[in-house]
């Protein structure tokens, strides 16, 4: 059961961060686990899941239960080597060992956080404990919490028929690769992993 | 006129540019013309070449989208990344901005006749400053004009842009203009360099890559994105209503999309100024934030008092920025 982490070194390239976009209306717990623990078990470090109504977010729990069970069942006996942390989740316990990070985000981790930390700011300005002029791209970014931690996503796996990213962390995806699937309901863990192939024939030049 | 290519549609593409009306039609497309270097090399031809051929290919889409009634069009012209390119590349891409800035300004009949008003979106003092100088002229001379309006990103990039919007709200807040609670979405919205126009509701990327590039994060969330194989200079009359086809089939999925959000991001700011309220009443020892009519009568006052400053507010960013350009004609004259 190797064939997992052995599937990502084949890659040429592997994201580090993984954004699951859902733009479909009825999102799939299970199948969101699947792509999860697929994630992690080929190597990416940080998964994200995201849908535009904020349902995932709203029903953190069942998400986290929908992930243990299909770790245990995909994994199996290599579950020693894996651990999964919940980043901002409440749960710990039976947790297997990975070296993932998960995050569950709705559109309030998009501007609205780049609202709060503009607030945050400008409180900041008024007690004169900051001028205007000492914001710059740096600064902000540094001041946005909705991805503590997390690097940009390299990679966003959009699932459905809507041709938008529907609020998901717009300042973090100015350089992210997005890459459309038909749905994720009942997605098959060949799909997933052409999309992975996508990404890594595609080239990066960053403005060069 | 060298911006927009002079010409009607052919018989072919206007039957079928008169089907595409039929259905819900973008009113402002954002491009990112991506693919000149390609090519350039697929044509062995100087890179340069790749880029005058984009322009060209840029006049001719802007004479496609009027021809539609498609009447806003925003362009990436030129990434602050960009600058990251050898001297001999940005150098000529400089030139050739030069070069076409200049030729706009020689044809301001025609800008007139067709009322097209001309924006530069960007961190304009990183330019050159005889680049600056054209930019300000193009942009104060078309300024009133209002039948169609061309937004040229150079100098760009969508962090540059949401940073200096935010250091705008701060700068206001320094003032005395603003309150920092007065920071919302609504009020960044305002203060980007886009911020006399709608969304984009459809952007455009060419050559085959997926992916934003830093341009206009904030204001394409909820746009319909296609992504096309086609290379920029190689763009056709038929790749744009593929676009647009593709931009109907999402029309209805995201207007929905677009009104939820905008209905919760509604129902978060009142809940917010409810809060605000309540703790104003019980400042003032009231056993009345019972009292429905007073507690209305405040929300109402607090409302009116952060419009006023805030429409003070925008006003002298106004001022801020038409001053920026006037200086910059004054120092040509």
């Amino acid at each position: 059961r190797q064939r997992w982490r052995a599937d990502g070194r084949a890659l040429r390239k592997l994201p580090v961060h993984v954004g699951l976009v859902v733009t479909e209306e009825e999102p799939s717990y299970a199948d969101m686990a699947s792509l999860v623990v697929w994630c992690m078990a080929v190597g990416i470090s940080y998964v994200s899941v995201y849908d535009h109504n904020g349902i995932f977010k709203r029903n953190n729990s069942r998400l986290m239960d929908e992930i243990l069970k299909q770790q245990q069942e995909l994994i199996g006996l290599d579950c020693s080597k894996y651990t999964m942390e919940f980043a901002n989740q409440d749960k710990t316990g039976q947790v297997l060992n990975c070296q993932s990070t998960l995050k569950v985000l709705s559109p309030e981790d998009g501007k609205a956080d780049i609202v709060k930390a503009a607030q945050n700011f400008c409180q900041l300005v008024a007690q004169q404990q900051r001028t205007h002029t000492d914001l710059d791209v740096n600064v902000l970014d540094n001041l946005l919490n909705s991805t503590n931690g997390f690097p940009d996503p390299d990679l966003v796996l959009k699932f459905g028929p809507v041709d938008s990213t529907l609020g998901f962390l717009p300042w973090h995806i100015r350089l992210t690769e997005i890459i459309s699937l038909p749905s994720h309901l009942n997605i098959s863990y060949e799909e997933f992993f052409s999309a992975l192939h996508l990404y890594a024939a595609c080239e990066q030049r960053w403005g060069k | 006129m060298s911006w927009i290519k002079e010409g009607e549609l052919t018989i072919l593409e206007r039957f079928c540019a008169n089907i595409i009306k039929a259905g819900p039609m973008p009113k402002h497309v954002a491009f990112i013309m991506d693919g000149n270097r390609r090519y350039a090399q697929k044509c062995h031809v100087e890179r340069q070449q790749g880029h005058s051929q984009g322009f060209e290919k840029l006049a001719q889409t802007l004479r496609w989208c009027l021809n539609l009634g498609i009447q806003e069009v925003t362009v990436y012209a030129f990434s602050i990344e960009n600058f990251k390119r050898s001297k001999e590349e940005v150098d000529g891409l400089m030139d050739l901005a030069r070069q076409k800035f200049s030729r706009l300004l020689e044809e301001q009949e025609n800008l007139k006749k067709h009322g097209v008003c001309i924006r530069v979106l960007g961190d304009l003092p990183l330019l050159p400053l005889d680049i600056q100088e054209l930019i300000a002229q193009a942009v104060l001379a078309t300024r009133n004009y209002n039948k169609c309006f061309l937004n040229v990103c150079f100098a760009y990039t969508s962090r540059h842009e949401i940073s200096n919007a935010v250091r705008e709200m701060a700068w206001g807040v320094e003032q005395g203009l603003l309150e920092p609670s007065d920071v919302s979405e609504s009020l960044l919205d305002k203060c980007l360099y886009t911020n006399n126009s709608p969304d984009p509701d459809l952007l455009i990327r060419t050559s085959g890559e997926v992916r934003l590039s830093d341009f206009l994060l904030w204001q394409t969330s909820h746009s319909c994105l296609v992504f096309q194989s086609v290379l920029w200079p190689e763009y056709s009359f038929w790749n744009l209503c593929e676009a647009i086809l593709r931009f109907q089939m999402n029309y209805s999925a995201l207007q929905k999309a677009r009104d939820s959000y905008m209905e919760e991001r509604r129902r978060q700011q009142l809940e917010r100024d409810q809060d605000y309220v309540t703790r104003k009443l019980q400042q003032e020892g009231c056993a009345s934030h019972g009292d429905s009519r007073r507690r209305r009568t405040l929300l109402q006052k607090c409302m009116a008092m952060r419009e006023e400053r805030i429409q003070g507010f925008l006003q002298a960013l106004e001022h801020k920025r038409a001053d920026f350009f006037e200086r910059l004609c004054t120092v040509s004259a």
